[in-house]
């Protein structure tokens, strides 16, 4: 078990170096922030005072290095925007965001899961294929088309909800149901995958030769064996909670951060976009340990292997 | 002892919590509103000398923040007394204010004298240095920025950029102060009325525990003060009845951030935004199919330039830049991609300049033979030429290039568009650099506020290596520091004459417009500027 840990929090700390390394070089060559936050129309001397007042004159490599040393001492550095530190402005969005995508969450397995499970029991039905092209409608619809026709049909014509903003719980349903709807469509047709190819495997003829009723095959053989890739992608999910919601809290003004990290990005704020990095490699390498240990639950034959042979 | 909870009781209770509310609601019938705008404040702050973008005029300009002098919001931004009743000269260096008295700011506190001294102080704007001090203060642990008082290292260079002459501001008596320059300038009461000029108050910033706090809730004389700024997302302002110029017609005003067009068109549609600001103008006709809403606005005090780098090998030589200049339609550009809906200004100027303004100077005539002609005589062979573009950084920016490169097409210039993704990438010095998009504003009452601000020896222009012309130089500085009005004009014709038309540094395609959707049955006018005025002249009119 210790090892298992510690390999994969090993590759969980490279992981996160590289990614925080790869952006701060794509940033930094990037633009000027000096030039994006203070505009291209404020004088000279201005844009060159606020370089030098952030080191952004210094060599890229002592840059670098300082940010890196800083983050070691728990110091993730600060908004070049206003000052204020950089892990404040992330922490105080994280509610926002989270309050779209936790009950988004619940509906794409609340409705994917399912979904995709009747669509397999019935492959090649009326039902089946019904499932299958909303499921294929909503995972190919982009987010942000989805968004506006819901706001088109639902705030401008029906004017039942609010087409955006964070005043009350009523500004959320758009959101949620645009970021729900996409994900549940996808969960939904590998969930219909997964299934179809456990329903296609030997035990489950010979379980149902045996003579045991379809319901228990399909609840005791089918579901856990099926639950495997599903699991992966509903791990995806849970690792992109934070920052899963750029497009659709761009659409609906919602105040996450998602649109810290746009308007972040935008102006190569830097300390931020490292530090929601940060937070999401942190979040996206424990959602897969999670994943990794429920493999184990799922299937003993993964718990017990010895390592190297088969993953 | 229990207490006895009868129904007479109850109600007596209930209504006894319910009156007040219902009697304040009785006493304030006005109206609240909800402003859309794609961004409230680059910076995050409502400091104007911090916040120097469009964006943050638009909500710190009438509503928030006053200066001594201001603008004519519903004329034609000519220079207007505000804070300050009355401008005397007493010499080409020294201007008297006679103070505005009973201005009362959020705080409660009289306006005085004080506040103006404390306004160009060293406190607020210049830092420990003073006027013209230099030396910029790092972040860093020993000053953990805005942690306390310390003024961002910006802050000062605005405002040594803004005033660059100031000594000092005398009181005179509490409602008279003094200008002290240390040179002459005739400029300064145009100066004066800038963005970066307006009045906070002494008590006010002292009693903010951090820059950032005030530069989030500063305290001033407008009629519409700060309940709560929430940043990137929305700035709700409250009434502030003791406003000097009548009470405000607005019980609150909420500025949202909406980034997305789409949705800030679907909110007004819907009902949740009152005005929806910053439409593109292909998307006027749309919002007018409603006959509940109608779009209003258009030009504001910003040009549209195409910039030309002197120094690329082709551009080299000004015949090819001039040949550039003559071979755009602009009134096209105009009527195709702006229905018609703003206009092509006489050159790098606004008729707000007053008698600086030169009225029979044009922008060089659509003329496609000229044009050829220029090239023949320069000896293009059609080596390309980078035009370096962002995406729609300004309204119908990408469009408008491409239009720009088939009418330069047309005269044979081999003009090149690379798409690049922020200003640094446009401004990088290196031999691809040729042709680029601009827009200058006239920030106040003077050719000095843009020609000389941003084409001349300190301009962006000059400072990034794209121009420089001897004679042009020479003429910014007599520009800057004459006091002879008629050797002024001279000077800024002759600017003219080298910058646009002899040794092009730029060409104007067009003044830039800014449209606001709302509904009809709200009487508001929009203002020629990015600025938006809710003040009680300019509501239900």
């Amino acid at each position: 078990m210790f090892r298992f840990f510690g390999f994969r929090a090993l590759r969980a700390a490279i992981t996160i170096v590289m990614v925080v390394t790869f952006a701060f070089v794509v940033l930094r060559l990037s633009g000027d922030p000096a030039l994006l936050i203070m505009s291209v129309d404020a004088p000279p001397e201005a844009v060159a005072a606020f370089r030098t007042s952030w080191g952004l004159d210094e060599p890229l490599w002592v840059q670098y290095v300082r940010y890196f040393a800083a983050i070691f001492e728990g110091d993730l550095g600060r908004s070049m925007r206003d000052g204020r530190p950089a892990l404040d402005l992330v922490v105080e969005r994280i509610p926002a965001t989270l309050a779209l995508t936790i009950p988004a969450l619940f509906i794409k397995l609340g409705l994917g899961i399912p979904a995709g499970i009747t669509a397999a029991l019935h492959r090649n039905s009326l039902l089946d294929r019904t499932v299958m092209a909303l499921a294929v409608a909503g995972f190919t619809v982009p987010s942000f088309v989805l968004g506006l026709l819901l706001v088109l049909l639902f705030a401008v014509q029906l004017g039942w909800l609010p087409s955006g903003g964070q005043e009350s719980w009523r500004h959320a349903i758009l959101p949620v149901v645009t970021l729900g709807i996409g994900g549940a469509a996808v969960l939904a047709r590998f969930t219909r995958s997964a299934m179809l190819e456990v329903l296609g495997q030997p035990y489950i003829r010979t379980a149902s030769a045996k003579g045991v009723p379809w319901r228990q095959v399909v609840r005791g053989h089918a579901l856990p064996n099926a639950a495997i890739p599903t699991v992966t992608i509903i791990g995806f999910m849970v690792g992109s909670l934070i920052a899963g919601a750029v497009v659709v809290e761009s659409v609906f003004s919602w105040p996450g951060v998602g649109r810290l990290l746009v308007v972040a990005v935008a102006n190569r704020d830097l300390a931020v976009v490292q530090c929601i990095l940060l937070l999401v490699a942190a979040t996206m390498v424990t959602a897969n340990m999670i994943v990794d240990l429920l493999y184990g639950l799922l299937d003993p034959r993964l718990r017990n292997a010895p390592r190297g042979a088969g993953g | 002892m229990m207490t006895r909870i009868t129904r007479r009781a109850t109600f007596a209770a209930g209504a006894a919590l319910a009156l007040p509310r219902f009697a304040i609601a009785q006493a304030d019938q006005r109206p609240s509103i909800t402003v859309a705008v794609q961004k409230i404040s680059n910076a995050n702050v409502l400091e104007p000398l911090r916040e120097q973008s469009n964006v943050g005029e638009r909500v710190c300009l009438t509503s928030l923040w006053e200066g001594l002098l201001g603008r004519n919001y519903q004329g034609q931004l000519q220079t207007v007394p505000v804070l300050a009743t009355e401008v005397r000269r007493i010499s080409d260096s020294v201007v008297e204010f006679k103070l505005r008295q009973g201005v009362k700011f959020h705080n409660g506190d009289e306006f005085t004298a004080e506040d103006v001294a404390f306004s160009f102080g060293n406190d607020r704007m210049f830092g420990p240095g003073g006027p013209n001090s230099s030396g910029t203060i790092r972040v860093g642990e020993a000053n953990p920025t805005r942690g306390g008082k310390e003024l961002p290292a910006e802050v000062p260079a605005v405002a040594n950029r803004s005033f660059p002459g100031l000594e000092r501001i005398e009181i005179v008596d509490r409602h008279t102060v003094r200008w002290i320059n240390r040179t002459p300038d005739v400029t300064l009461e145009g100066r004066l009325a800038r963005y970066a000029s307006e009045i906070g108050s002494r008590r006010g910033y002292a009693e903010a525990a951090t820059w950032l706090d005030w530069a989030r809730k500063p305290v001033t004389t407008g009629p519409y003060k700060v309940l709560e700024f929430r940043p990137d997302t929305s700035l709700t302002l409250a009434a502030h009845d003791e406003y000097w110029g009548g009470r405000p017609p607005l019980r609150q005003l909420r500025f949202v951030e909406v980034p997305e067009v789409s949705s800030r068109i679907n909110g007004l549609l819907s009902g949740e935004y009152h005005f929806a600001c910053d439409i593109p103008p292909d998307q006027i006709t749309g919002v007018e199919r409603n006959s509940a809403f109608e779009v209003v606005g258009g030009t504001i005090p910003n040009h549209r330039l195409t910039v030309f780098d002197k120094t690329h090998a082709v551009l080299r030589n000004p015949l090819v830049r001039r040949a550039f200049t003559h071979s755009i339609d602009r009134q096209a550009i105009v009527d195709s991609l702006w229905a018609g809906r703003t206009v092509i200004p006489k050159g790098l100027q606004w008729e707000f300049y007053g008698d600086m303004y030169i009225a029979d100077w044009a922008v060089p005539r659509f003329d496609q033979a000229e044009a050829r002609r220029l090239l023949r005589e320069a000896g293009y062979r059609g080596e390309p030429i980078p035009y370096r573009l962002l995406n729609n950084y300004y309204t119908n920016q990408t469009p408008t290039a491409q239009v720009l490169v088939e009418m330069w097409r047309a005269v044979g210039l081999n003009v090149q568009i690379e798409m690049k993704e922020n200003w640094s990438q446009i401004l990088e010095r290196s031999p691809t650099r040729a042709v680029r998009d601009w827009s200058n504003s006239g920030l106040f009452s003077d050719p000095v506020s843009s020609l000389v601000n941003q084409h001349g020896p300190n301009g962006q222009q000059q400072q990034v290596g794209e121009y420089a012309n001897e004679e042009y130089n020479r003429l910014c500085v007599e520009l800057e520091t004459s006091t002879d009005r008629a050797r002024r004009r001279a000077a800024f014709r002759r600017l003219l004459e080298i910058g646009e038309r002899e040794d092009p540094a730029y060409t104007v395609l067009h003044q830039n417009a800014t449209f606001t959707a709302k509904r009809k049955e709200i009487r508001w006018q929009a203002a020629p500027a990015f600025a938006m005025d809710f003040r009680a002249q300019n509501w239900g009119a």
